[in-house]
């Protein structure tokens, strides 16, 4: 074949793929290996063809609803952030290349690869969304406290008082430091790192911690015994599976909500759009956004709550005992006892899937930031599927 | 050099091609370069890295946060400046086309700039093995088998083959990058094989950058040195038994720092690290298709395409991952020794701040028990205990410019 003719093929190749993307762009669902149509293949949008990443993840927006016109420009145009797979090529445009990773059929990609260009916009929605209200001034006359252990228990609560002119510290403050069942701390701890400074994915974190120990955050006894020596034992409570007990004691006497759950999709989703937040804003901002802007969004989707595999059961046990005896030789208050490691009767790590289907319901949700009364009732911006 | 066109020169790669001594120089004679018309719009030595992570919205332990914005700001100044500027920095090589055509377009390209593109480009036969190397200074713990084996599965899947053939395959930064451009405009400088004059290689980026004339003051180490054989075997055990509990902030100026560059990568009669024998057909055949790719797209070569052809195998070859265990252990000695010393100057400089502190504490104290402080204490509770002192506090305050917080 004459190389004339080569080009000319090639032509038609990448005329075929341009209008693909013309027919994802007006809310087509085709997947790439049943598209044999040259129809707006003279609708080349771009300086180049967008990844085979990017198309299939509108391909599957599609699917679900159809996104804005702004939403599908944001995807084709967008990068998987971070190292991972370059944008792929989609298999049968160009020849074979000796060079370049090798094209793909996007229907076969797996989903962590669609994940991860999601996060990229979810990112910019979150970041988009603004950081949360200014805390008041805080009050010259306040109890002065500082709330540790775990994160489920201790956040809602340090947030609200934060917000009511009451931060933690201070001299002779009170500390209070919550607990409850060893096996839900550590997932609200991998939670808490998975919206903040960042946490490898559960199964992995999980394992490193069975080698090393309990994390510091909920190790209760070493942090009751760290701050006996700096305020005495007597202002030093460890408040156990008692979050009303807690609050009191540290001078909240309305009830604070608890943090919705979020499960074990929405947390992963969480871990893997912090770092990419991470790279829009500072750290501290980060956490506020991924706090309070993400998280009211993740927790308004169902799905099953994380558990511990079963083989760590004994090492849950023995680390309750291990934390009981420890508490019970300290000497400050200890209220209540802690709790034997709940069944929580969920999943024993994410699925990939589950967090690409959550990751599209948040991109084509309403904005996030958005007061739940200003939502209407059906998303603005959304074409009618074609 | 001529201020007529405005001009941008871009260096995107390839790592380990003499970049970190080209960056150090470029950094330390900004000045010069200036009354030249160069700009080199920087100011810290790692503001083109920090620009790239946040072109490419990378996180690097921790690093990301000093990145913010840095690449909108780069490209201001590269804007603003007359004449001709200079970007370089080797992570570039893996920035997508979405984020090659944001990087070409906020420098100007199409609006009257003219953009250039540089890669600078080593023997795969000498890459590879230095690829490995920089994944075990960057917290990596597989071997050397296990890399070789990656990048040499045509899939390409997980972060090693992705970063390596993102930052090494040469015919593909080069589409990617050069996408836009004239062929003209890409200049391709090669790295001369080993044992060639030592400033062959900065002559040709002297051509490429147009810096001939310009009186450089071209001292400074060179950078990112190379370790031996049994040496990066150490920093991976190290890697294996320290990457749970060391956190990503300490691991840089501990391990790849104290350890890697300034002690292991002195001792330099140990046996280098290289390509395996058995793999070296491989390389230097995929080495072959990429300089004819190069030669056929007609891009400006500076140096010699006969330069990528590599040296032949190594006849003694030292498997760091079947290391002499003497050379390892004298290697781990030399590291325990710059630990030691390294701990011993903390402790002085420990101590000296202890010191520092007890005698300001003291002075605290001494200021704390004035009766003008404590007289001002009372009066600040009581103004806050009313409504009228309170907005005269609130006057007090935004008088001195504090929103809240003490007086």
């Amino acid at each position: 074949m004459s190389p004339t003719a080569v080009q000319e093929i090639q032509r038609e190749h990448e005329a075929r793929a341009w209008g693909w993307v013309a027919h994802l762009r007006d809310g087509g669902t085709t997947p790439w290996s049943a598209w044999g149509s040259l129809a707006g293949a003279d609708e080349q949008s771009g300086r180049y063809l967008p990844g085979a990443q990017q198309l299939e993840l509108l391909r599957r927006l599609n699917l679900i609803r159809l996104p804005s016109p702004e939403l599908a420009d944001r995807v084709l145009g967008a990068s998987a952030p971070g190292r991972g797979r370059p944008d792929l090529g989609l298999v049968g445009v160009l020849p074979d290349s000796a060079f370049g990773p090798p094209p793909v059929d996007p229907s076969r990609l797996p989903a962590d690869e669609l994940v991860r260009v999601a996060t990229a916009l979810i990112a910019e929605d979150v970041v988009a969304a603004g950081d949360p209200l200014e805390p008041r001034t805080p009050r010259l006359l306040r109890r002065r406290y500082r709330l540790l252990g775990d994160p489920d228990l201790t956040d809602v609560v340090r947030d609200a008082l934060v917000a009511d002119g009451r931060p933690p510290g201070g001299r002779r403050a009170t500390v209070v430091v919550t607990g409850t069942d060893v096996s839900s701390m550590l997932v609200h701890v991998w939670t808490a790192r998975s919206l903040g400074a960042g946490v490898r994915p559960w199964p992995e974190w999980l394992a490193a911690q069975a080698r090393r120990g309990l994390p510091d955050r909920i190790d209760l006894p070493t942090l009751a015994a760290a701050w006996v020596p700096r305020v005495g034992a007597g202002r030093v409570h460890v408040v156990l599976d008692d979050a009303r007990r807690a609050s009191r004691l540290v001078g909240r006497r309305r009830r604070v909500a608890p943090a919705g759950p979020l499960s074990a999709d929405a947390v992963e989703l969480a871990r893997r759009t912090a770092p990419v937040v991470g790279t829009l804003v500072a750290p501290e901002r980060r956490t506020a956004l991924m706090r309070h802007r993400l998280r009211p969004v993740l927790a308004g989707w169902p799905g099953p709550d994380l558990d511990i595999p079963r083989r760590y059961r004994p090492w849950l046990v023995e680390q309750t005992s291990a934390l009981r005896r420890r508490l019970a030789s300290g000497d400050y208050a200890v209220h209540g006892v802690l709790p034997a490691p709940a069944e929580r009767r969920g999943v024993t790590a994410p699925d990939e899937e589950r967090v690409l289907a959550l990751a599209m319901q948040v991109l084509l949700g309403p904005a996030i930031g958005t007061p739940m009364a200003e939502q209407p009732a059906s998303e603005t911006g959304q074409r009618e599927a074609q | 050099m001529s201020t007529g066109t405005k001009k941008v020169i871009l260096h995107v790669g390839t790592p380990k091609t003499g970049t970190s001594y080209l960056q150090h120089v470029l950094y330390h004679n900004r000045r010069q370069l200036r009354r030249h018309g160069i700009t080199y719009p920087a100011d810290r030595h790692d503001a083109h890295f920090l620009a790239a992570l946040d072109l490419m919205r990378m996180p690097w332990g921790g690093l990301e946060a000093q990145a913010i914005g840095s690449w909108d700001k780069l490209a201001e100044s590269v804007r603003r400046a007359g004449g001709a500027a200079i970007i370089s920095h080797e992570i570039l090589a893996t920035a997508s086309r979405a984020q090659i055509g944001r990087a070409l377009d906020s420098l100007g390209h199409g609006h009257g700039t003219e953009v250039h593109l540089v890669l600078s480009v080593r023997d795969l036969v000498r890459q590879i093995p230095a690829e490995w190397q920089e994944n075990v200074k960057h917290r990596a713990s597989l071997s050397y088998g296990r890399f070789l084996a990656q990048i040499q599965d045509p899939r390409r899947e997980g972060r090693i083959p992705t970063w390596f053939w993102g930052v090494q395959e040469v015919p593909d930064i080069l589409d990617r990058w050069g996408h836009d451009l004239l062929p003209g405009h890409v200049h391709v400088v090669t790295v001369p094989p080993t044992g060639g004059s030592r400033d062959l290689l900065w002559k040709r980026f002297v051509e490429a950058f147009g810096l001939d004339g310009i009186d450089l003051q071209l001292d400074g180490e060179r950078v990112n040195p190379s370790l031996g054989s049994a040496e990066t075997t150490l920093i991976r055990r190290i890697n294996r038994a320290a990457n749970e509990s060391l956190e990503p902030a300490y691991y840089r100026p501990l391990v790849r720092e104290l350890l890697a560059h300034q002690t292991l990568s002195r001792r330099r009669k140990t046996p280098r690290l290289a390509l395996p024998p058995d793999v070296h057909p491989w390389a230097t055949r995929l080495q072959e298709s990429w300089t004819e790719e190069i030669r056929r797209r007609g891009y400006d070569v500076i140096g010699d395409l006969e330069d990528l052809r590599g040296a032949p195998p190594v006849t003694a070859y030292a498997d760091p991952d079947h290391p002499d265990e003497s050379l390892v252990s004298s290697a781990a000695v030399d590291a325990l020794k710059a630990v030691l010393l390294d701990h011993a100057r903390l402790q002085r400089d420990l101590a000296q701040r202890d010191a520092e502190l007890r005698e300001t504490q003291r002075a605290l104290e001494r200021a704390y028990l004035r009766p003008t402080y404590r007289w001002r204490e009372r009066l600040v509770r009581r103004l806050e205990s009313g409504g009228t002192g309170q907005l005269v506090m609130k006057a007090y305050r935004r008088a001195r410019g504090r929103g809240a917080g003490s007086a």
